[in-house]
């Protein structure tokens, strides 16, 4: 624990350093959706939620894209060494899961900026957006570690990521669908719980196999 | 897998009848149509009635009812027969019916010698120009319970919308189950070489990987077909269409990681991991989501799930052997492609 909470620090201070790449995302969001809002004049709710998430979904892919491949072969070398697996593993993941909360969280800002505001209930857009940048990060990092050894990475991200995407963005659509009241479904508190049992899945499967990623 | 020779056979021999059995099989007899499907009280209708399957002409014994409730019926006055498919019946429906509903949805039933009973729900609807109960029990033409006859012969089930379509479930179902334990199995494969690094691991792997893409789309195909018989559309983006497709996209991505990189070792632990890391991703897909939400498939959304009703014992007789036959047939490619992938990788060798 103590070790991932250092390897965390690590990560923020190397961001720190780096001000202009995560600064660089946080304009692509921006610059995305001003020019969503500046091609759709009256955006109708359910197109504004599937916008949001497809800009969430893009963004994140390129800002966790990132986490294995600024690691060089050398320093991966040098983590090996010092560091046991499942604590670099989590560093990343927890990295990643706040550097997706922030975003979902800009591109909402951005969003009720431009428009009326569409989301009713508060508490279960922000839970939303907590389980699926839950999701999203393990999911991400997990591929990312796998594309990071690829000659084409970036595009092997894609390919290898989305497919595994779909049900839960299939999921949080229909959780913000009833976070914006577009649907009254008393029954939501399953699409809740397939969440967290996809998150707990994968998270589970992920200790499981990322020793033998961690060794190649 | 290796496989005894005796069980490849048994295997062989059991897809081989379950296509066999499966297409020849006839259906039960069955009406197609019934019109008019406005009928009045008060005078003599005549009604004419397609069927399917079934042997009017011939039929020494035949008699068509009406079915009100489940204790008055209405006997048909006159039978003409036109075909073995086609007949005439005249009733005379009185001029008040022992309902207090202007509309009323009755049952055809066709009773014959040769055919057995045949039922029709909802087959026509008699409009009553005015209510009268007390009236209508005094004009007693109606009869008891008819004895009705069993059909014998050896045959499937005859469903409406379903038709002769219903013999796909012996061919799309099977495919899925194939599919299934494929993935499974190259799962598993995935694991040992994980845990050995053996070659052999990642040939299993491999192998029931490409059978199993290759029974999702046969099985994606088949069920298109079949969607567009009952459902109207090939594709209806139906809950277990879309997660058949993200899985085999699944399955794809996995090759295409394969082939993007040179290096043995790292392909195979990779693809190996992505594979564990994919199935454990479709267990939500497969086993839970579709559970969840409404679909057209049966067993969702207030459908009737296959079994029961829809599974008679005719059916589960080519049904099982099917599923087993498949499966056997399946792996057997799969054990033949891996000691191509294993001949191939001791020919680089040397």
């Amino acid at each position: 624990m103590k070790a991932v909470m250092h390897l965390l620090n690590k990560e923020i201070i190397l961001e720190w350093r780096q001000r202009h790449s995560l600064g660089g995302i946080f304009l692509y969001v921006l610059a995305t959706v001003f020019i969503i809002f500046s091609m759709i004049k009256n955006i109708a709710p359910p197109v504004w939620i599937a916008l949001f998430w497809i800009i969430v979904l893009f963004a994140a892919a390129n800002a966790t894209t990132r986490s294995f491949y600024q690691e060089s072969g050398n320093r991966q070398l040098f983590y090996y060494q010092l560091s046991h697996s499942l604590s670099f593993i989590f560093s990343k993941l927890i990295y990643n899961l706040l550097i997706l909360i922030l975003i979902s969280t800009i591109t909402w800002l951005g969003f009720s900026f431009f428009t009326t505001p569409m989301v009713k209930n508060y508490p279960l857009f922000i839970l939303c957006i907590v389980l699926g940048s839950a999701a999203f990060s393990t999911i991400y990092t997990f591929v990312s570690s796998i594309a990071g050894k690829t000659p084409n990475g970036a595009a092997m991200m894609a390919i290898l990521s989305f497919p595994l995407l779909i049900p839960v963005l299939l999921t949080l659509l229909k959780l913000s669908a009833q976070a914006c009241r577009l649907m009254n479904d008393t029954g939501y508190w399953k699409d809740i719980v397939i969440l967290l049992s996809i998150d707990g899945l994968l998270i589970g499967i992920m200790i499981f196999l990322f020793p033998f990623v961690w060794r190649d | 897998m290796k496989m005894n020779k005796g069980v490849k056979y048994f295997g062989a021999a059991l897809v081989l009848y379950s296509l066999v059995f499966g297409l020849l099989v006839p259906l039960k007899p069955g009406v197609l149509t019934v019109s008019p499907f406005n009928i009045k009280t008060g005078k003599e209708n005549k009604i004419e009635v397609t069927g399917y399957n079934t042997h009017f002409k011939s039929s020494s014994q035949l008699e068509v009812y009406l079915k009100l409730d489940d204790r008055q019926f209405l006997k048909a006055s006159e039978i003409n027969k036109i075909g073995d498919t086609k007949l005439e019946a005249s009733f005379n429906i009185p001029r008040f019916l022992n309902s207090k509903e202007e509309l009323i949805d009755v049952v055809l039933i066709v009773n014959s010698d040769l055919d057995g009973a045949i039922v029709k729900p909802s087959a026509v609807s008699i409009k009553q120009d005015s209510i009268n109960v007390s009236e209508a029990q005094k004009l007693v033409n109606y009869i008891e319970v008819p004895k009705l006859s069993k059909h014998n012969s050896f045959s499937f089930p005859y469903r409406l919308i379903l038709e002769e379509t219903i013999r796909n479930v012996y061919y799309h179902v099977p495919l899925w189950f194939a599919m299934l334990v494929l993935f499974a199995y190259s799962v598993w494969g995935s694991w040992k070489y994980l845990k050995t690094r053996e070659n052999k691991y990642d040939h299993i792997a491999v192998s029931s990987t490409t059978v199993g893409i290759i029974l999702g789309i046969l099985g994606l195909l088949t069920g298109a077909i079949w969607a567009k018989h009952t459902w109207g559309q090939y594709w209806s983006g139906d809950i277990k269409q879309n997660m058949t497709a993200i899985s085999l996209l699944i399955y794809l991505a996995y090759f295409v990681l394969r082939s993007s990189l040179d290096d043995d070792l790292k392909r195979n632990t990779l693809s190996a991991v992505y594979n564990i890391f994919a199935f454990t991703a479709l267990i939500p897909l497969i086993f839970v989501i579709p559970r969840l939400t409404d679909s057209l498939h049966p067993g969702n959304g207030g459908n009737p799930a296959i079994g029961g009703e829809d599974l008679d014992n005719s059916m589960r007789m080519v049904f099982y052997p099917a599923c087993i036959g498949w499966i056997i047939v399946s792996l057997w490619i799969a054990d033949v492609y891996r000691r191509i992938l294993n001949l191939e990788k001791r020919n680089l060798e040397i």
